[in-house]
């Protein structure tokens, strides 16, 4: 689905590889390992300075950005929520594209497990959990092909991190989502994924199974990960 | 009866300064010397313009007016561009909004008779347009500046949901040009019973009747006050998109915003 061919941009050196449709892809490495700026690259956030990207076989410089970013869904580390309600946060994406249908609120409430009347609810009075779900919801709601997130309940306490990781797993499944999410939790690696890729210094030095590579490292650097 | 303030009474203005040179030095603020040194500046500027504009007001109007505003505006263009100098053209920006804004503003009052082309009432006049359209944008800058460093976060989520620039953008440009007219409004709204405008005091002090003050302070307030959002909204509307590439994705760096194409 998606293949970098010797992408560089920031810290990112070289980047080789592919992503293939409905795989659920862990990013982790230690902090400043270029993990947030790979995920930007996806959606273009970020553009690489060397290399391509392609998706389904076309450079991703030739997809109009707006419509490249509808398929690409992101959810940032903080939810970054817009004033307003929560209805006028999850509507936001598909206003754009003028597909917006008002009962469309209840089912995307329903995704992120939050009561249908929440949706008249001042988004900022909303606890980090609640928010990181709406959050959750606004990118759903352009009904993407493929979700980036990045560390999305790394602001969160166990429990609400742990609720927000059940969402996840049953959308993902139900809606057939290619996933690439970035880490720093192992336990959460372990039970959102299928695939790792780690990285350290702007590479990717490990690239398998995800439960092969916490069970079995093949670089010092990733037990030494595993170990802290 | 015409005021006349002597040259002694003059000097006893440093007692003016000498307060909060002594508070600076008491409470050790380190701003000893910039009180003294724009005293000083101030002072001779304010003699220098005294002179420059008793040279102004005796040329024919044609000249001195045209000649006073350049001056006026150029100089304003190059102070305002201080607060955004990494936005490319930011100076050709704020010099086109302040000479479309003057001439504007001329025209109506020339049209409307509500100001005679003389240099003396033109300058000065023209003189408080423009500073305060100089003072609103840079304040725009600046604040459009702090806004998009502070929402950030709320950027890249709009653009990663398939915003545009300007629909991203539309949460900071609110935002500016809010923080840029709210004092206008206030000071509207308190005119003449908080304070008694300067323009007003000084017609008063010289002698002319306080309606007559009170018409020429209406025409600069209304003036001042759509000028002032005009350069604002000017300002802010042309200079948000030099935050984003043509990709729209978010320059997040001085040197990203500077080095654009």
């Amino acid at each position: 689905m998606f293949r970098f061919e010797g992408v560089s941009y920031g810290p990112l050196k070289n980047l080789s590889f592919s992503i293939n449709k409905k795989e659920k892809v862990m990013l982790f490495g230690p902090s400043g390992a270029g993990k947030s700026t790979l995920l930007f690259l996806f959606n273009r956030l970020h553009s690489p300075s060397e290399g391509q990207i392609y998706l389904e076989g076309q450079d991703v410089a030739d997809y109009e950005v707006t419509a490249l970013r509808k398929r690409v869904g992101l959810v940032l580390q903080e939810p970054n929520l817009f004033p307003g309600t929560v209805l006028d946060n999850i509507k936001y994406g598909p206003s754009i594209f003028g597909e917006w249908e008002d009962q469309d609120a209840k089912r995307l409430l329903q995704y992120v497990h939050l009561p249908s009347s929440y949706v008249n609810r001042d988004a900022e009075q909303l606890s980090g959990g609640e928010k990181q779900r709406v959050s959750l919801a606004r990118t759903l709601a352009n009904s993407p092909e493929i979700l980036l997130l990045d560390e999305p309940t790394s602001a969160l306490d166990y429990r609400t991190a742990e609720e927000i990781e059940d969402c996840l797993e049953i959308l993902i499944e139900e809606h057939k989502l290619t996933m690439v999410m970035v880490t720093h939790n192992l336990n959460q690696a372990r039970r959102l994924g299928d695939r790792g890729l780690f990285m350290v210094n702007g590479k990717i030095i490990e690239d398998g199974k995800i439960s092969e590579m916490l069970t079995n490292p093949q670089t010092n650097e990733l037990a030494r990960f595993i170990e802290e | 009866m015409e005021p006349e303030i002597s040259n002694q009474s003059l000097l006893f203005l440093t007692v003016f300064v000498f307060i909060p040179l002594s508070l600076s030095y008491f409470y050790q603020l380190g701003l000893s010397r910039n009180i003294l040194w724009s005293s000083i500046r101030g002072t001779l500027q304010l003699f220098a313009i005294g002179y420059l504009l008793t040279y102004l007001f005796d040329l024919q109007a044609g000249i001195g007016i045209p000649l006073m505003i350049s001056i006026m505006i150029m100089v304003a263009a190059f102070h305002a561009r201080l607060k955004g100098r990494e936005l490319p053209n930011v100076f050709w920006y704020i010099l086109a909004g302040l000479v479309v804004i003057e001439v504007s503003v001329l025209s109506m009052w020339l049209l409307f008779d509500m100001v005679e082309f003389t240099p003396s009432e033109v300058i000065p006049m023209s003189g408080m347009v423009i500073g305060n359209s100089m003072i609103a944008m840079g304040l725009a800058l600046e604040r459009m500046k702090n806004e998009f460093k502070e929402n950030n976060g709320r950027l890249l989520a709009a653009l990663s949901l398939g915003a545009k620039p300007n629909s991203a953008s539309k949460l900071i440009v609110q935002k500016t040009l809010n923080a840029a007219l709210i004092p206008n409004v206030d000071q509207l709204k308190t005119i003449g019973l908080v304070q008694l405008p300067g323009m007003m005091t000084g017609l008063i002090l010289g002698g002319v009747e306080p309606v007559m003050a009170i018409k020429y302070q209406l025409v600069i307030s209304l003036s001042i006050f759509s000028s002032v959002s005009l350069s604002a909204m000017f300002i802010t509307l042309s200079m948000y998109r030099y935050f984003f590439n043509e990709q729209a994705q978010l320059l997040e760096t001085e040197e990203e915003i500077r080095n654009q194409t």
